[in-house]
């Protein structure tokens, strides 16, 4: 079998006379994280709901693990767990009771399977207790469980990081990362905002009024051998002396803005300059890197947060 | 099978895990409590004609009523009550049978008025089941199973069917709890007096509760599966509601306002009363026969179940 977990061809829909989805084709390959990023209205969940048949297509096919969305909706949709949207549970039943509702939709999902997701997204406090008290938050959890119920091999998510806080969102990126690693598990993710799942992915796709523009490969930033570019801000003082070493040890072009050191440069690269300050007296206070490249890019080609 | 048994069971339990469904039930054991406690007031419901001077009880009764009846004259509010009472008072005495006391069964029997509130309740639900998915957001989860529209939709009128059924059930059984508790058991098997063409009738209380009942299903199977088909294609529970007790309500009189036409006979309301053609009665309008109804019914509900389904299999599933 080969390597695509998830594959649309040509994927178009109309609605009216408008037409939101103009002919998205890509694929995504099992254990790759994909990022589907762009602004709001560009048409992500729109696209997740044909995924999953929520939505007919006007045009086109997707295709999971082979097999047809449209002409074998069964046995596609057996392969996918998803969340499409808000995380809508009944409000009162339980978390537990919601999930055993799931759980009966679907053949062979034991108890046990059922405590081991809830262990996965750390809801045991909290299951016994009606989903109308959960926070946003405990909701995204309850819907990444109930999608993880049946060991799909492709998991959708339209963006869950909406309502996470920073600790949350890392969380998610822990288990989607080991999902992907360990488990071989293909996950589609939707954001509005790169920043916030660009850590998480592999690859990213940028839509946009309905067109995928660009799709991207992320470094991950452990096993870079390419040039990866960094932007560093560093507290020293003397700025003044800290420059002349940037300039005449490493010929960079640095400047100060904010009272903080600004420059670009490759990750690697950020002990050997450390040191060369240190050796020159300057005191250093701070450093921090931002990997900026896909975010300027995302931003040149999204431009203004638009639709149409 | 066994799966759609499932999908039933999760239905079912979504339906009653809601305190607005146990409130239902609520209301409804305090109706019955308060008919049998209203009942019980009423004296000649707790008469008793269980000693041996059953007889004289009955000749006073009607020296009572027949005076009651000449003071009052023709035009007396209970005339006609009170002459059907003094008519079977008689034929007890004629035929030398010893009447049977007001018992719980009579009660369940009087009861067959409750069904209409099991019908507004039926189309509470039926008219929640599928909108309230869409409210919830909740269906976008329940459509991504491998289950076919088709098999999730008819999982949900099953269940308002069971639903129907168990309110059904609760209205009997409690109320003959009640009716045990007001009036205490009464006989074995009780009977009583009805009219049919050939006169009174002595015939059981039970072979009468059967059909009473029966018949009222009719109209609540027809109306619940009408809210389930107009929620379905709105996905608005209100306006089911409103429409299919408006309809329930109004059925008669559209049906009498329309009689001079020759389609009035297809209209639902026309035919949801099949007692029409039981010995006594005689059908809404001329020409009209069991069998005609019963093919204007199974039309009806085909047409409901197939608009729905349609509907159902091919919406898009988007933003409410
Ligand atoms: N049911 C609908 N009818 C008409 N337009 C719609 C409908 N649903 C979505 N759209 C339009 O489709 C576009 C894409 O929406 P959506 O997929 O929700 O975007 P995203 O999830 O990327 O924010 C938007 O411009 C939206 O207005
Ligand atoms: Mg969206």
């Amino acid at each position: 079998m080969s390597n695509v977990a998830m594959e649309l061809q040509d994927v178009r829909k109309s609605i009216g006379k408008k037409e939101i989805i103009k002919g998205l084709t890509f694929s995504i390959y099992k254990g790759e994280v994909f990022g589907f990023i762009g602004p709001n209205g560009a048409g992500k969940t729109t696209t997740i709901r044909m995924m999953v048949g929520l939505m007919q297509l006007s045009h086109g096919d997707v295709l999971i693990r082979g097999k047809s969305i449209k002409h074998d909706f069964k046995n596609a949709i057996r392969e996918v767990g998803a969340i499409v949207e808000n995380p809508e549970m009944y409000p009162f039943m339980t978390g537990w009771q919601n999930l055993m509702h799931y759980a009966r939709m679907i053949p062979g999902i034991s108890k046990e399977r059922i405590q081991e997701v809830i262990k996965l997204v750390g809801l045991e406090k909290a299951i016994k207790e009606k989903v109308g008290k959960y926070s946003l938050g405990m909701r995204q959890r309850l819907g990444i469980a109930q999608a993880l119920l049946h060991k799909p091999s492709v998991l959708i998510l339209d963006e869950p990081t909406n309502g996470l806080d920073p600790a949350g969102i890392r969380e998610i990126r822990q288990y989607i990362r080991r999902l992907a690693e360990e488990e071989n598990v293909a996950v589609i993710i939707s954001s509005h905002l790169l920043s916030e799942i660009e850590l998480m992915c592999d690859r990213i796709g940028i839509i946009k009024n309905g067109e995928l523009i660009a799709t991207q490969t992320v470094q991950d930033s452990t096993t870079s051998e390419t040039k990866n570019i960094t932007q560093v801000s560093m507290q020293v003082t003397p700025m003044d002396r800290a420059i002349e070493v940037l300039k005449t040890d490493h010929t960079l072009d640095a400047k100060s803005q904010d009272e903080a050191l600004i420059f670009q440069t490759e990750k690697e690269k950020i002990p050997d300059i450390v040191r060369s300050l240190v050796q020159q007296d300057v005191a250093i206070y701070q450093v921090n890197s931002t990997k900026s490249s896909l975010e300027d890019k995302f931003f040149d080609l999204i431009g203004e947060n638009t639709i149409e | 099978m066994n799966n759609f048994f499932k999908l039933v069971y999760n239905e079912i339990t979504k339906i009653y895990i809601r305190k607005s469904t146990w409130a239902m039930y609520i209301i409804l054991a305090a109706i019955i409590i308060g008919v049998g406690f209203l009942s019980n007031i009423d004296e000649l419901s707790s008469k008793q004609y269980s000693d041996d001077n059953w007889r004289e009880t009955l000749e006073e009764e009607n020296q009572e009523l027949t005076e009651e009846i000449e003071n009052a004259g023709e035009d007396g509010v209970f005339y006609d009550y009170n002459s059907r009472l003094v008519e079977e008072n008689n034929y007890y005495l004629e035929n030398d049978i010893q009447p049977d006391g007001y018992g719980a069964m009579q009660f369940v029997l009087e009861n067959q008025l409750l069904l209409s509130v099991v019908s507004l309740l039926t189309i509470i639900i039926a008219a929640g089941i599928v909108a309230n998915e869409f409210r919830w957001g909740t269906i976008k989860l329940l459509l991504i199973r491998p289950i076919t529209r088709t098999k999730a939709l008819l999982s949900k009128y099953v269940a308002v069917i069971l639903f129907a059924f168990f309110t059904l059930l609760f209205v009997l059984v409690f109320s003959y709890i009640i009716g045990l508790i007001f009036f205490g058991f009464g006989s074995l098997n009780p009977h009583m007096l009805v009219t049919d063409g050939n006169g009174l009738q002595y015939v059981s209380v039970i072979s009468e509760i059967i059909p009473a009942y029966g018949f009222k299903l009719v109209n609540l199977v027809m109306m619940a599966t009408f809210a389930f088909a107009i929620s379905t294609i709105f996905r608005n529970s209100a306006l089911a509601i409103g429409l299919a007790i408006f309809l329930m309500m109004a059925g008669n009189q559209i049906v009498l306002f329309f009689s001079d036409r020759d389609w009035a006979k297809y209209i639902l309301f026309a035919n949801t009363d099949l007692s029409q053609y039981t010995a006594g009665s005689s059908p809404m309008i001329e020409g009209m026969t069991l069998g005609f109804s019963i093919t204007v019914l199974v039309v009806y509900y085909v047409l409901f179940m197939a608009v729905a389904w349609a509907f159902f299999k091919i919406r898009d599933v988007a933003g409410q």
